[in-house]
Formats: C-alpha cells, sequence, structure tokens
C-alpha cells in the first residue's frame, strides 16, 4: 500500500533537502525540486496528490515568492497548503509569504519536533480542507444530476407520446446554453448570471410538458390539423403553465418560474403575433424567446415525418429570413454566432449517450469512494430522492409503476398504482397474489419475470405485450422494463423496475388501420372494403362470365366466444378463413366482412349449385368439439346488377330468411325475398 | 573522537545541535554531506568572477547548512558576508576581509568533520 501521503521539498541546498526529508520520511513520500522552476514542473505533474509544499525562499532561477506567485496563479495554492522553510526571519519576508498564501513558516535551522509538528498539522488542515470541499462539491453535482436527470425523465415522456426520438429535449438544451452564453457576451441587458443560464437550460427541457393534455389523436394526426384541432393543439402552452402553477406550495421555486415562463410563451412571436397571449418584444420572458428559437432551430435541423431536416446552414437562413417565426434580432446574431458550435455538438449527442455513461461512472464511483461514516445519510437521502421521483412520475403519467425485487420477491407498487389497483403497496410472494394470478395470467406474469431474468447488466430493457385485468377490465398493455444488477463481479440479478401503459387505445387504432390497409387482421382474408373494390371491379368487365356472391355467418359463434373465451373465438374465426381458402380458386375473392361474416365472389360455369353445396358442407361440421354450422345466402349476378351493393343485399337477404327458418342451410335469392328487411336496414 | 569533541574544536554548539537533531548518528551523517556540499565552492568561483548575486546565493545556503548543524563559527562568519553581499551591485573593500574569515573557518571545519 503506498498510502503515505507526498510531501514536496523545495530548496536548492541539497543538504536542508536530506535533513527534511531525513526527519520527514518515514511518515511521507518526499519528493523533492532544488528550485521554484522544478517545483512548477513536478506540481503540474502531481498537483492533485501532493499533500504539503515545504518551501524556500532563496533560490536560483526561480525564488520562493515567485513559486508562491505560479501556485496563486494556477490555483493551487487553494488546496496545497505550503510552508515556507528559511533562514530569513525578517518580518518583511514573512508578511509577503503569508500573503501570497503561505500557510506557515519554519525557520532554520530545522527542530525536528517543530518540522515534524507543523508538517503533520498542515498536512490534515489541508486534507479535511479538501475533502469539505470534496463532498460539497459531489453533493452540489449529485443534487444538479437528479435534477436535470428528473426533468430529462418527465420531459422524455411527452416526447414519447409525441413519437418523438427523446433527443428534442437534449437538443434544446444544449442549443439554449450555447445561445444564453452567446447573449451573455454580447449584452449584460437581461442581467443573466451562469446560475440563470443553468436554471433556464434544465427548465427547457419542460417546454412541451403541456402536450400531455392533448389527445393522441390530434398530437399524433399524420396530416394537416383542422382549426379547431390545432387550437386545442395550441392549449399545450397555457396547459403547461398550469400544470407548473398547480404544482403545491413550489409557486416560488426558481425552476418553477422560469420553467411556466417557458412552457406559456415559447410560441409567442417578437412581432406580438404569436400565442397564447399575444406578447410583443421584450414582454416575452427572455427564457421564452430562447428556448422558443432552440425549439424551432432543432424542429427545422431534425427529421420528421413530414418533413426531411434541413441543413444547419438552411435553418439558420429560414430563421433569420423570419420564415419561422419571428425573433428577437440580437437572438438571432447569437445563433448566428453559435452556429458553427452547434453543428458539432448536437453531432456528438445523437450520437448516443456517452454523457449518460459518463454520469453513471461518477456516481457508481462517487458512492465507492464517499466514505462509510456517511453512508447511511446519504443512502437514506438518495433513497428518499427516488421514492420522491419515482411518486412524481407515477402522479403525472397515471402509469402503473412497480419495482420487482428477486429474492425474496416482493413487487413493490407507486403509491398511485397502489391506489389506483386497490392493492397494497408491497406484495409479498407476488406469484401467487391477485397482481401476478389475476390482473397478469400467471403464465404472462412467468413469462415477464423471466425476461427480465434473461436480460444481461449490458441489455437491461425488457418491452412486452399482455391482455391485463385491469380493475375487472380486460385491456392491452405494454410492460416496459428495466433489470438491475449488483455492482458485484459477476453481476448479480437483483430485480427490475417496470410500467405498465395501457395500449388498448393504440392496439384499436391499429385494427382500424390494417383494415384500411386491405387485410382483416385476424384470418388474413381481404377486408369488405377491399373485397368490395375488387368485386365491383371484375362486375364492370364481366363480359358475359358468370358470378356468384356468397354471404354467410355463423350460428352459434355468440357461443363459442362467451363459452369458450375470445382466444377460441379467434381460433374459430381463422378455422373458417382457413377452409374457405382450401375451397375456392385462387381467382376467386373471399373477405371477412367483420365479426362472423364472410363473403366470397367466385365465377362459374353450367350449374352453380355443386359448387355451392360443395363449399357449404366444407363449412359445415366440427371445430375442437365446438359445431361448426353456418347460414348461407348467395346471389347471381346478372347483367342487370351494376352495383355491387345491390348484389350484396340480395345474398344478404337470402341469408336473413335461412336465419330466420331454422338456420344451418343455403339458399339462392330469387324475387320472393325482394322485400325481406334484415337487421341491417 | 566524539561527535561533541568535534563540535568543541570547531566552535560548533553540540547541545543546540542535539536539541534539534536529536541523535549523534544524524549528527554525524549531515555533517559527512557538509563535506561534499557545493556552497562553498560556489562562493568562491562567484566572487572570483565578481558575481555578487551569485555570491550572495553561495553564501547564504552556506549560511543556512551551518545553522541547521549548529556549525555556529562558520555560520557567524558566512552570515556576515551574507549581509554584507545583499543587494549590492559591485564589489567592495569590505568583502575582502570576510571572504577571507569565512575560508579560514571553512578549513577548520572541515578539517574537524574529516576527523570525525
Amino acid at each position: 500500500m503506498t498510502s503515505k501521503k507526498r510531501i514536496l521539498i523545495v530548496d536548492d541546498s541539497e543538504m536542508n533537502r536530506a535533513l527534511l526529508e531525513d526527519m520527514l520520511s518515514d511518515e511521507y513520500e518526499i519528493l523533492e525540486a532544488e528550485n521554484g522552476m522544478r517545483a512548477v514542473a513536478i506540481l503540474r505533474e502531481h498537483e492533485l496528490d501532493i499533500s504539503l509544499v515545504l518551501l524556500d525562499i532563496v533560490m536560483p532561477v526561480m525564488d520562493g515568492f515567485e513559486t508562491l506567485a505560479m501556485m496563486n496563479k494556477q490555483g493551487w495554492i487553494s488546496h496545497i497548503p505550503v510552508i515556507m522553510i528559511s533562514a530569513e526571519t525578517a518580518s518583511t519576508y514573512m508578511d509577503r509569504a503569508y500573503g501570497l498564501g503561505a500557510v506557515d513558516y519554519i525557520s532554520r535551522p530545522f527542530d525536528e519536533r517543530t518540522v515534524r509538528h507543523r508538517v503533520n498539522s498542515n498536512v490534515i488542515l489541508g486534507e479535511s480542507r479538501r475533502e469539505l470541499s470534496l463532498r460539497l462539491t459531489e453533493q452540489v453535482y449529485e443534487k444538479e444530476k437528479d435534477n436535470r436527470l428528473m426533468i430529462e425523465i418527465l420531459s422524455h415522456i411527452v416526447e414519447f407520446r409525441n413519437g418523438e426520438s427523446g433527443l428534442h429535449v437534449l437538443h434544446v438544451h444544449a442549443i439554449t446554453e450555447l445561445i444564453l452564453q452567446a447573449l451573455m457576451k454580447k449584452t449584460d441587458k437581461y442581467d443573466l448570471s451562469p446560475n440563470d443560464v443553468t436554471l433556464i437550460c434544465n427548465a427547457s427541457a419542460l417546454h412541451d410538458v403541456g402536450k400531455i393534455t392533448i389527445p393522441s389523436e390530434i398530437l399524433n394526426k399524420p396530416g394537416r390539423l383542422t382549426p379547431e384541432e390545432f387550437e386545442i393543439m395550441k392549449s399545450h402552452t397555457v396547459e403547461g403553465a398550469k400544470i407548473l402553477d398547480d404544482i403545491p406550495a413550489r409557486g416560488n421555486e426558481p425552476l418553477i418560474k422560469v420553467a411556466y415562463q417557458i412552457c406559456r410563451w415559447h410560441h409567442e412571436r417578437y412581432d406580438g403575433r404569436g400565442y397564447p397571449d399575444g406578447l410583443i418584444g421584450e414582454q416575452i420572458p427572455i427564457a421564452a424567446q430562447v428556448v422558443a428559437l432552440a425549439d424551432v432551430y432543432d424542429a427545422l435541423t431534425s427529421k420528421r415525418v413530414y418533413k426531411p431536416p434541413f441543413t444547419p446552414e438552411k435553418a439558420v437562413e429560414m430563421i433569420t429570413n423570419n420564415e419561422c417565426g419571428v425573433f428577437n434580432p440580437l437572438l438571432m446574431e447569437c445563433l448566428k454566432d453559435v452556429a458553427e458550435t452547434l453543428k458539432k455538438e448536437l453531432t456528438l449527442l445523437s450520437l448516443g449517450n456517452s454523457a449518460e455513461k459518463e454520469i453513471q461512472k461518477t456516481v457508481a464511483h462517487t458512492l465507492k469512494t464517499g466514505g462509510v461514516a456517511d453512508v447511511p445519510n446519504r443512502t437514506i437521502r438518495l433513497l428518499e430522492h427516488e421514492r420522491m421521483k419515482n411518486k412524481i412520475l407515477s402522479d403525472i403519467t397515471r402509469d402503473i409503476i412497480f419495482e420487482f425485487s428477486a429474492s425474496p420477491e416482493i413487487i413493490k407498487l407507486s403509491e398511485w398504482a397502489a391506489d389506483y389497483l386497490g392493492m397494497p403497496l408491497a406484495i409479498l410472494n407476488p406469484r401467487e397474489s391477485e397482481f401476478g394470478k389475476k390482473m397478469f395470467k400467471p403464465r404472462d406474469f412467468d413469462k415477464l419475470l423471466q425476461a427480465l431474468k434473461n436480460t444481461t447488466p449490458e441489455h437491461t430493457g425488457v418491452t412486452e405485450k399482455f391482455m391485463l385485468e385491469i380493475k375487472g377490465v380486460k385491456t392491452w398493455c405494454k410492460v416496459v422494463g428495466g433489470s438491475m444488477w449488483s455492482d458485484t463481479e459477476p453481476p448479480e440479478y437483483e430485480g427490475a423496475v417496470c410500467k405498465i401503459v395501457d395500449i388498448n387505445d393504440e392496439t384499436e387504432e391499429m385494427k382500424i388501420l390494417e383494415e384500411k390497409a386491405n387485410l382483416d387482421s385476424r384470418t388474413g382474408l381481404l377486408n369488405h372494403e377491399a373485397a368490395k373494390e375488387q368485386i365491383t371491379q371484375r362486375m364492370e368487365k364481366s363480359n358475359g362470365r358468370n358470378y356468384a356472391l356468397i354471404f354467410f355467418d355463423l350460428d352459434n359463434f355468440k357461443q363459442a366466444n362467451d363459452v369458450y373465451g375470445h382466444r377460441f373465438g379467434d381460433e374459430v374465426l381463422e378455422y373458417i378463413a382457413d377452409t374457405i381458402r382450401k375451397n375456392i380458386r385462387s381467382s376467386d375473392i373471399a373477405a371477412r366482412m367483420g365479426g362472423d361474416e364472410f363473403i366470397v365472389f367466385m365465377g362459374y360455369k353450367g350449374n352453380v349449385e355443386p359448387l355451392i353445396k360443395r363449399i357449404f358442407a366444407s363449412l359445415t361440421g366440427e371445430f375442437k368439439g365446438f359445431p361448426i354450422k353456418v347460414s348461407m345466402g348467395v346471389a347471381l349476378h346478372d347483367s342487370s346488377i351494376t352495383e355491387y351493393n345491390t348484389l350484396f343485399e340480395m345474398a344478404d337477404k337470402a341469408a336473413y330468411s335461412i336465419k330466420r327458418s331454422g338456420k344451418n342451410s343455403y339458399r339462392f335469392y330469387d324475387d320472393s325475398l325482394k322485400n325481406v328487411v334484415t337487421d341491417r336496414d | 573522537m566524539t561527535v561533541k569533541e568535534c563540535y568543541e574544536i570547531m566552535k560548533g554548539d553540540y547541545d543546540d545541535v542535539i536539541s534539534r537533531l536529536r541523535t549523534d548518528d544524524r549528527v554525524k551523517k549531515f555533517l559527512s554531506k557538509v563535506l561534499s556540499d557545493p556552497s562553498f565552492s560556489q562562493l568562491c568561483n562567484a566572487l572570483e568572477s565578481k558575481n555578487i548575486e551569485e555570491a550572495f546565493r553561495a553564501a547564504h545556503t552556506l549560511k543556512g547548512v551551518c545553522k541547521n548543524l549548529s556549525l555556529t563559527n562558520l555560520a557567524y562568519s558566512a552570515s556576515n558576508l551574507t549581509e554584507a553581499l545583499r543587494g549590492r551591485q559591485d564589489y567592495g573593500d569590505d568583502i575582502e576581509p570576510l571572504f577571507k574569515k569565512v575560508k579560514k573557518d571553512y578549513a577548520l571545519t572541515m578539517a574537524c568533520i574529516q576527523m570525525l
């Protein structure tokens, strides 16, 4: 162990150095310099591990006072104690040395006790001063990091909902910072301190927090918004400000104040034609002005669904030409000043999460070296912080957040989730609980826990979709989680933190989209819209060919769903689709209209009845012990029928009459059915 | 010859040195270093070439070395020379006798140490 502290002895007399070394080397590791110049070189190299300097005054090349001056200039004097050693005892010498930051003065000839005592006490004093400032730095850093992290998490929630990458917040932060720094160089008109800059940059992350209140149909609408929708969209400014305003008893926090300004006024324009308040010029707080500019710049230089990214040069040009709003001319100058730096910084940011890794490393290191004595306090403080963070997150997003610890197995719900689900905060033995057996299907819960366990410390993420039963309602949910690992070697799986997001609405939306995309997602047959289009085309170009339209539905499908469950119902539909596919030619058209209703459109020659009979017979039977029966109507196309809908109604009426008269049969449409009124009508 | 006897001959202050450096061994060790200390020869060279600033520094160092080891006699003459040289621009007549005294005391001191 080389735990001996290092002392630098600076004296031109080898003899003096040897003497001091002889007195101190049992307790300290000694470095030697024969003049001030050498001393500065050594200090430059070992700045952080020199505990004390013993400095002679009269030396060639660079004397003691010059060395002290240099130590002041380099900032070393603030953390490395210097004891002057000299035969010079004139008080002017001593005054000058103290004035330059020396902490003590030992006069020659050396007395061993005096040397040891003064060196020891000054080393201890210096060390504790250093430790204190280190700890203070660390705490400030920790607080700062937590703050930023939390704000970033909050704003990423908004962005993910918004379908954005999550980089936008980081970009706006970086752009805001650069512009503000340029602004500070240019003018003191806005009276900005470095603290203000940090505050504005941190608050910038929240600029779009109000979007959380915008319905996602509007937020993520691919096309142009209607005027009404745009009005709603615009309300994200006022709503964001309101969210901040409503945070209980925090209205006076500087961060909240600045974030309020940014949220509310980042869509104002310098010419007064922005929203929501139409503020003009310097009525708009500078924080909002800068963030607005950063927001626009990043939007221009980033890819969006509706546009490719513009080059940084083009973006600056568009902004300065007032093509994307009207900004403070001074700020546009700042933007031009930092344009080159911006280009570099933003590329770096998009390259990955190196900054985040840096933070993680520092934190791990800090925790390890934090000293034993203050661990309990720190831990409690950190835990308290974590708890608060989770609570706020959970409250804001209304997502169910839970923490899973692997050994022993325990689920900890966020306060909001526990309240919402009516479950306890801590669930012991979750696999046997309501949470793991009823809310999750037991198999799904096992699958999720297994997936989390199968992750690695490098790749902790898990995303799974499950049908969950939340408060008695079955709903599609996405479970997003990350595993947690011990910092031992090798790392051990400790558990995970997960969040449950309701994606039922999304799933419904997907269905609509799929239908628009022709195919029925359940069976892989065409959907009705697509079938209708294709059938119409064939009818128009029939050229005397014969066509039949078959329409049928299942007689007892409701029972399949009710008795055997939706999953079984789905299987039945898939079985029907398969059977149809097997019994028609590839040129025929088959479609599922929705529910348990199907149509088949086929060409035929001669007598069509045997064909119909064969299809009917193939469909009738049983599937996994469940009896399959259909009511089928057939309409034959002739040149008098020009509309698909007419043909469809005929087949529908025929099927309806079967349904009314005992089911499980087929019938051709004839004029006697003309006046039948179906359920559809 | 003991260290104490040596100090008596070269007019040093044995009580002082032993109270500061604690052991005879250490005193002996550093006395032997005085033999190879370059400050005296630097002083001679500097005065020969009339380099006052350099001479001052060398004299000052020599004084320091002597004080460390309580070589009172030599320290006193080195100190007188040092003060005469301090802040001086040019050589003066007063230097010569002071330097002579230093040379004489230095010779005695070295002779004593060599006998140890």
